[in-house]
């Protein structure tokens, strides 16, 4: 390919040497010699190369041909400079890569608002907490009345349903996360379709044959390949029709931060008993119909609202709805028998809550803020990093740069010409940053998941994270190229040009060697901070990965069997039989210790419930709450949890005989203190029903709600004494539970051919998974760590070898008058030792102060973690002095006599 | 006349005048630019003399701004050659640029005379 001004350039100097010609045949024509003649007409014509660069100045494009020209000589240096090209790449991909996936995330999460217009209209409702979940729940009879109140104002109800089976044809089942959602959830928030419509009132008929559905525009391109493709599709949810009549528009991702519903459907479907509905109530002995619609039942509680008021309406509305909702208000009073409890339920005015007043909000402002300054660090470290070596290199180039400008070279043109190289590095670098910022922000996104339900964020590219990008390009080619090229133009190559000593030789002024030494030091003590956060980290994850939970994490299996079916619900006096076979089948198996069946599916699981004791009337809230759980026989033992007094389940508690219950230690303290509460009598309910259950044993606490998480107080209710489809089933192993997955798999099976397993999974495995912000810190933090180092080993090297290589001569001197080996390696690791020595300080001071401004991500105390901060600053001064002894004993066992001959 | 009473005779271009003068030395016909210096210089008899190095840049510049449009063709001695020619847009601006000339030297001139009166 030719440029434009190639092919000009060409048409220039013809034109030129046309006018020599026919100036020379001029003078021939006068009688000249021909020899002479051309000689006269060149003088006359003066210089050609400078006529052609003056002319070419006019054509305006010579600023692009020179950088062109710049750019192929920047290329060429690159490649000869491998190592330092890689370096620089590697440094800035992960420098501006770290920056930009962990900003992405922290946008998503923190900073960005529902993509829908004015998004600060859009509020929750708070009308009133539910009795026991404490969530922002009403009934459906309460949501009507407040809509109907104020038909002006969009009031939307949804509630999340349980995950669902989404069966395709010709394709594996699929679990599908849904919401469901009032008629007016999508106009109302201003959402429009990516593909068919979104929902309208007729939407909410009852008895339609096919229920409509709308899709997330990622989950429809998922599974039909497009968003107009998935309309009109006719899906099976739960073995039921469904018909999907649109899709939303593609960044509408749900009203709630991190957790995006697969499929939206009509609130009308819960009737249908289609999807498991999470909800509340004024409790046991309240009259609730679970099984029958929810929509004329005012104590059931499970829609949360939200609504979109402009700001200065906000008082009227909410005050009107207050008197309307009123006479909710005294049903839920009906919960409880504390009096004060009912007087601050009445108290409670109706209020609003911003979307991104959200649990995720609270839970990751911290760790990524935390995450964004250390970010933040390993940038700054990179950027020190490569201006010292960038220096080291101009240094080494300091000869080639005097003599292009003894030849006239312009300051400003070299200045351009290093920064230019640059550039390029910092160019290709941000594209690899950007792709490492994409795909980082999608791994952190597993990291700080759950198990078992991942987060979904709107991860695409905006202005701000553009706008950080760039800010952090420019920033970096500033603070490694621009700055360093000036400080070198400006001092060291004009010093060289002066001096009549050899140039390839010029030693550091004591000025360069201490802003080298100090760019040193500062990365030391930002890598020891980094360090110190990372082991910090590891050290709370391995904390919490080992924590005594009450229970023998290491050895338990859950089991999760499909129970939910007509088969085993509609025969449910069968199923205490069931469980009794499953559990001599299992517990047949060799390397089985024992094996139970537990209500709970996993951790987090009991539900919350009251107890009432007999004869008590003084009881408070606070006292009279805790969670539920109904467990078969041999539990305790199965899961490793010591019962404390009285006696476990028998097989001579039935159905037919008196119920008993068997309560935590926690759940005692709370309502007995250190008295005995075997053989008391509690109920549901408070007095006259308060004696239906009578407690027969108590049992250590444990942490069923997360290793991170208190023990809560449990009452464990038998099983075979309320016969109901259970969700787990616990194996505890003698060695290690894993290797029992296909031996159990095989035995369920010919206990029931017909029972399906949908999972196995460790407790272990089940209890770390819940620990998504510790592995989040602890693995970003480890990757940083592990990078700094890298980045001060290199830089140590670096800057180390550049020195070593200047002194070479005085190096061989040294050794020719008798000066060892060892002195001369002494000579130089002493320069690293002290650059480490004097720079850990600092260091120790800045990780002392984030550890204390980060002690509630932490386990332990700053004293404990002071540990780490040593252990770091002993790898991070090995790590120094093991870069620099490669280049010292490179200088020690160089020839000398190699060495000085080049003098 | 020898060469170095020939080079002294001749006096440096006013700043600006080049242009007009090219332009005018195209007026009749289209010319290449060693055609163009001998033209100023024959005209001017032998006192103006325009210098390779601010020709070619001056001649480019007009072609840049339209003035004067450019072909190659062969010379009479067969010699190819970047033959300029006026374009509409050049007349324009010779016209104007003579005025303005005649301005300046009509000022400078009575300038100049009030001087030698007083």
């Amino acid at each position: 390919m030719r440029w434009p001004w190639e092919r000009a350039k060409e048409n220039l100097s013809e034109e030129l040497e046309a006018h020599l010609q026919m100036a020379i045949a001029e003078r021939v024509a006068d009688g000249e010699e021909p020899a002479q003649a051309r000689a006269a007409a060149l003088r006359e014509l003066g210089n050609l190369p400078l006529i052609e660069d003056v002319t070419r100045e006019g054509w305006g494009w010579i600023w692009l041909e020179n950088l062109l020209r710049d750019t192929r000589y920047a290329l060429r240096q690159l490649r000869r400079a491998p190592a330092f090209t890689a370096t620089a790449l590697l440094t800035l991909a992960f420098g501006i890569g770290a920056n930009l996936g962990v900003f992405q995330l922290l946008y998503a999460v923190i900073l960005a608002e529902l993509p829908v217009p004015h998004p600060g209209e859009v509020v929750r409702i708070h009308a009133a907490r539910s009795p026991f979940d404490q969530s922002w729940t009403i009934s459906y009879p309460a949501y009507q009345r407040l809509r109907a109140a104020t038909p002006d104002v969009p009031l939307i109800a949804s509630a999340y349903a349980e995950d669902a089976t989404l069966d395709l044809p010709n394709r594996a089942s699929i679990k599908a996360a849904c919401t469901l959602v009032s008629d007016n959830y999508f106009s109302g928030l201003g959402v429009a379709p990516a593909a068919g419509r979104l929902f309208v009132q007729a939407d909410e008929r009852m008895g339609q044959g096919e229920w409509p559905v709308v899709l997330r525009y990622d989950f429809a391109r998922n599974t039909f390949g497009s968003a107009q493709q998935a309309v009109g599709q006719h899906i099976l949810l739960n073995d039921r029709a469904f018909v999907v009549i649109g899709v939303a528009h593609r960044r509408f991702l749900g009203d709630r931060t991190g957790y995006a519903p697969d499929i939206w459907l009509p609130l009308a479907l819960q009737s249908t008993g289609a999807l498991t509905v999470p909800w509340d109530s004024l409790g046991p002995g309240h009259d609730v119909s679970l099984d029958k619609p929810w929509y004329n039942q005012p104590t059931i509680f499970w829609l949360a609202l939200t609504a979109r008021i402009p700001p200065e309406r906000r008082a009227a509305v909410l005050a009107h709805w207050d008197q309307v909702f009123r006479n909710d208000r005294e049903v839920m009073t009906e919960a409880t028998a504390d009096p004060a409890v009912k007087a601050a339920l009445l108290h409670v005015k109706t209020g609003v809550a911003p979307l991104s007043e959200n649990g995720m909000r609270k839970r990751f402002t911290g760790p990524l803020t935390l995450l964004m300054a250390l970010s933040a660090s390993i940038f700054l470290v990179g950027c020190l990093n490569l201006a010292n070596l960038q220096l080291a290199r101009l240094h080494a180039r300091a000869h080639e740069l005097s003599v292009r400008m003894a030849l006239g070279a312009s300051s400003g043109r070299l200045i351009r010409q290093i920064v230019l190289e640059d550039a390029l590095l910092v160019l290709g670098g941000s594209v690899c940053a950007f792709g490492l910022g994409r795909a980082a922000s999608g791994i952190l996104v597993r990291w700080a998941s759950n198990r078992n339900s991942l987060f979904t964020f709107d991860l695409h590219p905006n202005l701000p994270l553009a706008a950080l990008g760039v800010g952090l390009m420019l920033l970096s080619l500033l603070c490694f190229s621009i700055l360093p090229a000036i400080i070198f133009i400006r001092t060291g190559v004009a010093q060289t040009a002066g001096s009549g000593s050899r140039i390839a030789g010029i030693s550091q002024t004591a000025r360069q060697r201490f802003r080298s030494n100090l760019m040193l030091g500062t990365q030391v003590s930002l890598s020891l901070l980094l360090s110190t956060m990372s082991g910090c980290f590891a050290a709370t994850l391995v904390h919490w990965e080992t924590v005594d939970v009450g229970m023998d994490r290491e050895h338990v299996l859950i089991v999760r069997p499909e129970l939910h079916q007509p088969r085993y619900t509609d025969h449910s006096e069968m199923l205490p039989g069931l469980y009794s076979r499953i559990q001599e089948r299992l517990q047949a198996l060799p390397g089985v210790r024992s094996a139970a069946v537990e209500m709970c599916g996993g951790i987090h699981c009991g539900w919350i419930t009251s107890l009432y004791v007999h004869g008590r009337s003084d009881l408070t809230d606070a006292q009279v709450h805790g969670q539920e759980d109904h467990v078969g026989l041999g539990f305790f033992s199965t899961l490793g949890i010591p019962i404390l007094r009285g006696r476990d389940f028998s097989s001579s508690d039935t159905d037919k005989t008196q119920p008993v219950a068997i309560i935590s230690r926690a759940y005692a303290r709370q309502l007995f203190g250190d008295a005995d509460p075997i053989g008391q009598w509690v109920g549901y309910v408070p007095a006259p029903n308060d004696h239906k259950f009578m407690i027969v044993g108590e049992v250590a606490d444990a942490r069923v709600n997360g290793a991170e998480r208190e023990a809560p107080p449990v009452v464990y209710m038998s099983i075979n004494q309320n016969p109901a489809p259970v969700n787990s089933i616990r194996v505890r192993a003698v060695g290690d539970p894993r290797q029992l997955s296909d031996s159990v798999r095989q035995a369920l099976h010919e206990v029931d051919p017909a029972l399906p397993v949908s999972e196995i999974v460790p407790l272990a495995t089940e209890l770390d998974g819940d620990l998504g912000t510790e592995k989040l810190l602890a693995r970003l933090a480890g990757i940083y760590a592990s990078l700094t180092l890298l980045l001060v080993a290199i830089g140590f090297y670096g800057v180390m070898s550049s020195r070593t290589a200047q002194r070479m001569s005085e190096f061989g001197i040294r050794l020719a008058l008798g000066a060892s080996r060892g002195h001369i390696e002494m000579l130089i690791v002493g320069q690293t030792a002290r650059i480490i020595l004097v720079s850990i300080l600092p260091g120790v001071i800045l990780s002392i102060f984030a550890v204390r401004t980060a002690s509630h991500f932490l386990y332990g105390s700053v004293s404990a973690n002071l540990l780490v901060i040593i252990a770091a600053s002993l790898v991070l001064a090995s790590a120094g002095v093991v870069a620099t002894l490669i280049p010292a004993r490179r200088a020690a066992y160089a020839d000398p006599l190699e060495t000085l001959r080049g003098e | 006349m020898n060469q170095t009473a020939k080079y002294q005779n001749r006096i440096e271009l006013l700043q600006g005048t080049l242009d007009m003068l090219v332009l005018q030395a195209l007026l009749r016909e289209p010319m290449h630019g060693y055609a163009i210096a001998q033209v100023i210089r024959d005209r001017s008899g032998e006192v103006l003399s325009v210098e390779t190095g601010s020709l070619y840049p001056a001649l480019h510049r007009l072609e840049r701004q339209k003035w004067v449009k450019a072909e190659w063709k062969l010379t009479e001695s067969k010699q190819r050659a970047k033959f300029y020619q006026l374009t509409a847009l050049g007349k324009k601006q010779l016209t104007t640029d003579h005025q303005r000339w005649l301005q300046m030297v009509r000022a400078i001139g009575a300038v100049m005379e009030t001087e030698v009166q007083s």
